[in-house]
């Protein structure tokens, strides 16, 4: 079998990669692909463990499944929040949401 | 009624006080009778009382000089008797000796006060707070324990305050009153040490045990030379000796007849009464029964110098006062209580008598000062006589009750004290017929010097001068008091000496020692002499003398500038150092601690607004490393 951190550096890396999609990003869109992205990680994460060190490997891949869910669902409403965002600036460019500083 | 109901005795002109304090503007003559009333009902339970603790003395069921303590109620327990405030009574021959004096001169001040503050603003309030101060006084006497009798204490310098500072209208008197209340209140802070004192060594505040836990050796002879001097300085306010004397000259501001009762016949006499209860335990602090001997016989020669040249009848009186309340705390100084309780006793008849009488003056010519005063003989003639009466009883002239009362206490100063101090007092002695001598001639002989008074004056209403007769007899008769067969008479078992003596000690029977009785007439007389020499007719030898000798003059006239020292002391020590915790005040707590609270919120406020940037990278960024932080103590804690 492969070694486990194989699948630790690969979710690690997507999730780095992912993290720094959220942070160095201006579009909202690419912003939710790259949260999507760290999601994809986590994942993998639970998976590996679950395939790993779980005998039966039940726990970690009903977890996964939650984290497809929850990616399904706060999709729903994140792209509801940039239409919004969209009609008010006319740019989904997420700076454009700044009224609401010092 | 017996010696276990004493309490009743306070609670009846406590019960005048709040009936007249609240509804006198209802009730009609404002309640004046009422407060009469009640201290004749007073007067008749205390002779009820003194029956009862009579009989108990025939039946020789206790000693005469131990008493009966009666004990009321617990106030507050705490730790089962660790601290323990109760309401307790204690009544034995000084009781006896307090009650009826306070009872009786009251009785007097009151029925005279009918007729000397008719008309006067604030009627009912006058007969409300006397009524107050008289049961302060009473639950004074009666109290069993210390923090019971500073109760009362303070009562009675509150009801002194109220009553000094009457017509506050005056600047002066206002100013007086505070005078008074604070002078004594630093008195009475010796007062609270020294009753702390005894508690923290014992854990009781019972005057009784704490007498018997000193004799059984429950103090070291050092602290409790130090509690009792604490003690003696409550004494020293309340009673204005030296060096605190300075707030009963200027209390005469208040009307007259508080003057003779709080002033010359009770609330004065508080100290002395105190030391008398406590002096079983001074007997065991020789020290401090000495600083107690010398204060007395300071302030008796101080206060006698400076009535020799006071100019306001009541003045004079207020020093003379002073100096024979030095007299009573020389006589405890040397142990002697017989002696101070019984020229407590006859003072406060022949004080009395004469404060009423220079009441009596002042009613009639409206002048308090010698200026306006003379020959008023012949116009108020039943004044005069009774005032020379009260005079003669002060200046010690046989037959009259001070000779008897001021005998005893030089004699026994000559058995027990330093000869030098025997000099000093009888030199006061002599001081004391002066003075008598001059106020009489002032104001009741020679030439008026006001023709315009003179001509309105005319003797005062039967309802002042029946009370000024009564204590004229009494200054006459109270003296023989001191001798057996009158005693007995009385249903005591003998004179003073059988009444009042010193615990542990035994009663001692009048002795009238001849060779000492001749020297203390010979020396009053003489007194009387000087008196007339230097102030009859129109007193060219005292002018003369004060233009001999102006600075001397002065010096007494400013009262050797105590007051001055004291205002030097306030403004400088008291103000100084007020002025340092004000500044304290002011720069550390307020514009540092609290404004320099909020300045610092503010800036840090101001500066730290700039992080609400309202960017949403901004914010993830935040976020992000948040949570890295977390894991990374999360797992290095692990």
């Amino acid at each position: 079998m492969i070694p486990l951190e194989n699948f630790l550096i690969l979710s690690g890396f997507l999730f780095a990669v992912g993290l720094y999609g959220v942070l160095a990003r201006r579009s909202a869109i690419l912003i939710l692909m790259s949260v999507e992205l760290m999601l994809a990680g986590v994942a993998i994460n639970f998976a590996a463990f679950a395939a790993y060190l779980d005998a039966d490997g039940f726990s970690g891949m009903i977890f996964a499944l939650f984290v497809i869910t929850v990616a399904a669902a706060e999709v729903g409403l994140a792209l509801g929040i940039v239409l919004r965002l969209f009609r008010e600036r006319r740019t989904s460019y997420v700076d454009a949401a700044n009224t609401l500083k010092w | 009624m017996g010696m276990e109901q004493v309490w009743i005795l306070p609670a009846i002109p406590m019960a005048v006080f709040i009936l007249l304090g609240l509804f006198n503007a209802y009730i009609p003559r404002r309640g004046d009778f009422i407060a009469v009333l009640g201290m004749s009902l007073v007067v008749l339970l205390v002779g009820l009382v003194l029956l009862d603790f009579q009989g108990s003395f025939s039946d020789h069921e206790f000693h005469p000089s131990a008493g009966a303590n009666t004990y009321a109620f617990d106030w507050l327990n705490i730790g089962n008797g660790f601290f323990l405030i109760e309401f307790s009574t204690y009544v034995d021959a000084i009781t006896m000796v307090m009650l009826p004096v306070v009872s009786f001169v009251a009785l007097m001040v009151l029925v005279y006060s009918i007729g000397y503050m008719h008309g006067e603003k604030r009627y009912g309030w006058y007969f409300a707070t006397l009524s107050f101060f008289v049961a302060a006084m009473l639950l004074l006497v009666i109290s069993g324990n210390l923090l019971q009798l500073y109760l009362a204490w303070e009562g009675v310098g509150l009801a002194s305050y109220l009553l000094i500072g009457f017509y506050w209208e005056r600047q002066s008197a206002a100013e007086a009153a505070k005078k008074a209340f604070i002078t004594t209140r630093v008195g009475d802070v010796g007062l609270l040490i020294g009753i702390i004192l005894l508690w923290k060594a014992t854990g009781t505040f019972d005057i009784q045990e704490l007498i018997s836990a000193a004799q059984a050796g429950a103090f070291t002879e050092t602290y409790l030379t130090i509690s009792l001097i604490f003690l003696f300085l409550g004494a020293v306010g309340k009673s204005a000796q030296f060096p605190l004397h300075v707030w009963l000259p200027d209390a005469m501001e208040g009307p007259t007849p508080v003057s003779a009762l709080i002033h010359a016949a009770t609330m004065v006499v508080a100290g002395v009464y105190l030391i008398a209860r406590m002096l079983p335990m001074y007997e065991l602090a020789p020290i401090a029964q000495d600083v107690v001997l010398y204060t007395g016989l300071i302030t008796a020669l101080m206060a006698a110098t400076m009535g020799l040249v006071a100019s306001d009848i009541k003045r004079v009186l207020a020093f003379s006062t002073v100096s024979q309340l030095g007299f009573m705390f020389v006589a405890l100084g040397v142990g002697a209580v017989t002696a101070a309780m019984f020229h407590l006793f006859t003072h406060a008849f022949f004080k009395s008598l004469l404060f009423l009488g220079s009441g009596s003056v002042i009613h009639a010519t409206e002048q308090q000062e010698v200026e306006g005063l003379g020959g008023l003989r012949k116009k108020m003639p039943i004044t005069a006589a009774t005032f020379i009466i009260g005079s003669l009883a002060l200046a010690g002239i046989p037959i009259f009750a001070g000779f008897f009362s001021k005998d005893e206490i030089l004699h026994a100063l000559m058995d027990s004290g330093p000869s030098w101090a025997y000099v000093l007092l009888a030199g006061t002695a002599l001081l004391t017929a002066i003075y008598s001598t001059r106020l009489v001639l002032l104001t009741f002989f020679g030439e008026t010097r006001n023709t315009e008074s003179y001509n309105h004056a005319h003797e005062s209403p039967r309802i002042m001068t029946a009370p000024l007769c009564i204590l004229a007899v009494l200054a006459t008769v109270s003296g023989f008091f001191a001798i057996d067969q009158v005693g007995k008479l009385l249903g005591f078992e003998g004179g003073i000496g059988y009444l009042v003596y010193p615990v542990g000690g035994h009663p001692h029977e009048f002795k009238l020692y001849v060779l000492f009785a001749t020297v203390a007439t010979i020396t009053a007389l003489v007194g009387l002499v000087i008196g007339w020499i230097y102030w009859h007719g129109n007193a060219q030898r005292a002018n003369a003398a004060k233009e001999w000798a102006p600075e001397i003059h002065q010096l007494l006239v400013r009262r050797y500038y105590m007051d001055e020292l004291y205002q030097g002391i306030i403004n400088r020590v008291i103000l100084g150092a007020a002025a340092v915790v004000a500044w304290f005040d002011k720069r550390v707590v307020n514009e540092t601690g609290v404004d320099g609270g909020a300045q610092l919120i503010n800036f840090l406020g101001w500066r730290l607004k700039f992080t609400q940037t309202g960017r949403i990278p901004n914010y993830v960024l935040a976020m992000a490393v948040g949570v890295l932080a977390v894991i990374i103590v999360a797992v290095s804690n692990s």
